[in-house]
């Protein structure tokens, strides 16, 4: 692919992003696909998230009351673990999983109806496709995202509790007040924004290569393939920069 | 009603169409013919404007419609009536609902007056007792005479235009296809039907174009496309013969 191209392509991402947040304000609304698209990528992921998420607050707890035990520090393992979890793991673990099953449904849900006409057809009928197909999935995605992450950072404390109380043998009240200490405003706040920005970049990502789909199965392989990484490259890259700006503003 | 004028597009730099021209009139039953990867099904998207050209006009009814927008776009697909290959029903809606989904986007009817319109356009196609199948479960015939009735709610066309209705179907199939195609013609509204199977295009059409390398080799009606001198033209009209 030519620079052309990808300058090209980039101008078409930023071109549906826009327009999937201007058509918000004009309708009409499909309110049945939001909804549709919300039991997907939300109830759909739930299950997925909960196991990765109570594996990482275990394996959390595992190695950070283990570094800190060496400083005699063991007591703060809920703190340092609920930090880590709520502002920075959580969001992330949770919005790659979402990249991985939603946005890669999404793309190539998109691409194959590309393949198959349906988008010309609905083209055809006087439907914009942005409308119809890309709205609801950036709605769903900034609707479900928040809440999994929120479900996940809960499921990861419990892990880490487990851990905690029952192989390094922590009292639990030690651990929960300990984690209670990083539940202000400014602890979390990061963690709150981060979720609607990923979910928000998953849908316009995933449905950008969905639609731009090309070229029969090969081309289908390739848009789904290229959603889910440039998902989690966009993921990361903006994880750093959120961090940034929060730090800057809060301070912490 | 249609006119092509030195229309070319590429695609991933590559020429599909070189320059071509053409017109066709509403009432006539055209077929444009050519291999696969010819740019056939490109001229029909081009005549709906889902794709403009590099360069060259397109002019429907008197209007070019290579720089129009969207939305004025949408009143020149009302003329027309798409089948597009396979049908291209959307998978998540039965049978009756994708026919009523046209209808329930911008017809302003209620419920009971759509379930009366499917109805008596699944009728016309053949299909009346599948109206809650699913698409999955058609067969490649009802697909397409499924996506017929549903591009017939769509609007009161003044042209149908068939991309491959019978590619990949059994001769019975094809044969019901190509009936149904005749009948929607009889009232004077014409067709272009886009396909590479000679045989059904003789079966319907009257006037025969072929596509090859991007340009137009032969524009004519059926005794002059069958006694075509032209190599190429005569073996392509008796490839499959």
């Amino acid at each position: 692919m030519n620079m052309i191209h990808r300058i090209s392509e980039l101008q078409d991402f930023y071109v549906l992003s826009w327009r999937s947040l201007s058509g918000l304000m004009r309708g009409p609304f499909y309110l049945s696909d939001t909804i549709e698209q919300m039991d997907y990528t939300g109830a759909g992921s739930l299950p997925i998230i909960l196991i990765v998420s109570v594996f990482v607050g275990m394996a959390l707890s595992l190695q950070l009351e283990t570094q800190l035990a060496f400083m005699g520090l063991e007591n703060y393992t809920g703190r340092v673990v609920a930090m880590a979890v709520i502002r920075e793991i959580g969001p992330v673990v949770v919005a790659l999983v979402y990249a991985g099953r939603a946005g890669s449904g999404m793309s190539s849900e998109l691409g194959s109806m590309v393949l198959g006409h349906q988008v010309d057809t609905l083209r055809v009928f006087g439907v914009d496709p942005v409308k119809k197909l890309v709205i609801p999935r950036m709605l769903s995605s900034v609707a479900m995202l928040p809440a999994l992450t929120i479900i996940g950072d809960t499921a990861s404390l419990l892990g880490g509790y487990y851990i905690a109380v029952y192989v390094s043998h922590l009292s639990g009240s030690t651990y929960w007040l300990s984690v209670r200490n990083v539940l202000s405003f400014g602890y979390v706040f990061p963690g709150i924004i981060k979720p609607f920005v990923f979910g928000y970049l998953i849908a316009c990502i995933s449905c950008h290569m969905g639609l731009a789909t090309r070229g029969g199965a090969l081309g289908l392989r390739s848009s789904t393939t290229r959603a889910f990484v440039v998902s989690t490259m966009t993921i990361i890259v903006f994880d750093f920069l959120i961090t940034k700006v929060v730090i800057y503003l809060i301070g912490y | 009603m249609i006119i092509f004028d030195n229309i070319s597009i590429s695609r991933r730099d590559k020429p599909v169409l070189k320059g071509l021209s053409f017109s066709i009139d509403a009432g006539e039953r055209s077929a444009i013919l050519g291999g696969s990867g010819e740019g056939k099904t490109t001229i029909l998207k081009l005549v709906m404007g889902l794709i403009r050209p590099d360069s060259g006009s397109i002019i429907i009814d008197g209007e070019n419609i290579t720089s129009m927008k969207e939305a004025q776009l949408r009143e020149v697909r009302m003329k027309f009536s798409i089948v597009f290959q396979e049908g291209a029903l959307f998978d998540s809606l039965t049978v009756g609902e994708n026919v009523a989904f046209p209808l329930r986007e911008y017809s302003g009817k209620s419920e009971k007056e759509i379930e009366q319109k499917v109805r008596e356009l699944l009728r016309i196609v053949g299909m009346e007792d599948a109206i809650d199948l699913m698409p999955e479960e058609l067969s490649g015939g009802m697909n397409r005479r499924a996506a017929i009735a549903r591009s017939l709610a769509a609007c009161q066309p003044k042209m149908f235009l068939y991309d491959e209705p019978t590619s990949a179907l059994d001769p019975a199939n094809a044969g019901a296809i190509l009936r149904l195609i005749t009948e929607l013609s009889h009232d004077g509204r014409g067709f272009i039907l886009v396909s590479h199977e000679v045989q059904h295009a003789l079966r319907v059409a009257d006037r025969f174009l072929l596509l090859k390398g991007g340009v137009l080799l032969f524009d004519g009606d059926k005794n002059a496309f069958l006694e075509s001198p032209v190599a190429d033209v005569h073996a392509f009209a008796y490839a499959a013969m």
